[in-house]
């Protein structure tokens, strides 16, 4: 109960972002195709040298740092080899910094929020690889939640055989869901 | 029958209706949330060729790739939800879903060849494939079916919580502890939001 408890908002996230997955084409019509638009948010003048055989990964984690948006991203030249783009991946705003270090530049643009976008972002969210120490929390709670998902599983199982009176009628729930699920695994 | 014996019902009655689809959330969430070992584990699936023919079908630059891969299977005696997408002009791959055993059905409209092949199983792929469908876009009834009981799970879901907290909150002497924890996963649920 305490676990159900205080995973709560993960398994409410985890509902509500199913469903917008399950009816992906009703928000196509709202928000219309492709991904949400970056919209500027600021621009600011950067200084710093790096060595010319900087690799991004390098230069995009010092420039995130000097802007106080550590976390999770992604990093790339642009195909003219000029401009660094570093994807930072936050939920509720995703960002988009392009760093030209000719003009000495920075460019901040902002996603522009989508509920189901920001919902599906945190339902893919997972697994240890990044480099911070609070995706490694988030990946850890991932795991938690997937541990108590079979946990209650097994748990309610054991609670409703404890319960005589609801035997027969749970047994008839539970062969009925079972024979579903198996006639759906061997035919689609 | 009281509120309070009805909600403990439901909640037991449609935990057991839907337990399988439980066991498979959360056992096929772990080869997403540690897919290295996964791979490493049980490999990458193979490709088991069923056959190869010689066969022309003509595919106009906008034409609509889903009627002409519908055709495709028609005329290959091959049937089931699929996708389809074009790599490239010298390529069609249609991917009809399963399951157990998918199949690949590869066209090469220069070379007037297709070629048909079968997934082995592969736990992996297995579960991952069964955790990610979903979707009303298949014109199969089935399909649908599928994606209607994965919006019953969610709502189910949602019942649970909802059925959740008011056993919790009838059991007065687990009050205090129940909002530390209730508290603690908002709080928890929140710094993630705002830090990742």
């Amino acid at each position: 109960m305490y676990l159900a408890l205080f995973l709560t908002p993960w398994v409410l996230m985890y509902a509500l972002s199913t469903m917008a997955m399950n009816h992906r084409e009703s928000f196509k019509k709202i928000y219309g195709e492709g991904p949400s638009p970056f919209v500027k948010e600021q621009e600011l003048p950067y200084g710093a040298s790096f060595p010319k055989d900087a690799p991004p990964s390098l230069i995009a984690q010092q420039v995130l740092s000097d802007l106080n948006m550590q976390g999770a991203h992604r990093a790339r030249m642009s195909p003219d080899g000029l401009k660094l783009i570093i994807n930072r991946s936050g939920p509720l705003w995703p960002r988009r910094i392009t760093y030209t270090p000719a003009e000495g530049k920075i460019l901040i643009e902002k996603q522009a929020f989508r509920s189901n976008a920001f919902l599906e972002s945190l339902h893919r969210r997972r697994g240890f690889q990044s480099d911070y120490l609070l995706d490694d929390a988030w990946a850890f709670a991932v795991d938690l939640v997937i541990v108590a998902m079979i946990f209650w599983a097994a748990s309610g199982l054991w609670m409703w055989w404890e319960m005589r009176v609801t035997r027969l009628w749970g047994a008839a729930f539970a062969v009925t869901g079972i024979a579903i699920f198996g006639l759906f695994l061997v035919t689609i | 029958m009281t509120f309070n014996h009805l909600n403990r019902r439901t909640h037991l009655y449609l935990a057991l209706l839907l337990l399988p689809w439980c066991f498979m959330y959360g056992v096929s969430s772990l080869p997403f949330s540690h897919s290295q070992y996964f791979q490493e584990k049980f490999g990458k699936p193979e490709w088991k060729t069923r056959f190869e023919r010689t066969y022309e079908i003509e595919i106009p630059p906008e034409s609509d790739l889903r009627q002409v891969g519908a055709q495709i299977l028609k005329d290959n005696d091959l049937e089931g939800s699929f996708g389809v997408y074009q790599p490239n002009p010298e390529r069609l791959n249609i991917y009809i879903l399963g399951f157990i055993s998918p199949t690949q059905v590869n066209y090469f409209p220069l070379e007037k060849r297709l070629v048909v092949a079968d997934r082995t199983f592969n736990w992996n792929v297995f579960l991952t494939g069964m955790h990610a469908r979903g979707g009303f876009q298949q014109e199969s009834f089935l399909s649908d079916a599928w994606a209607v009981i994965v919006d019953i799970v969610c709502i189910s879901m949602l019942i649970w919580i909802g059925s959740g907290i008011y056993m919790w909150w009838r059991l007065s002497q687990t009050r205090f502890w129940g909002f530390a924890a209730l508290g603690g996963g908002v709080l928890s649920f929140g710094v993630f939001l705002w830090g990742l």
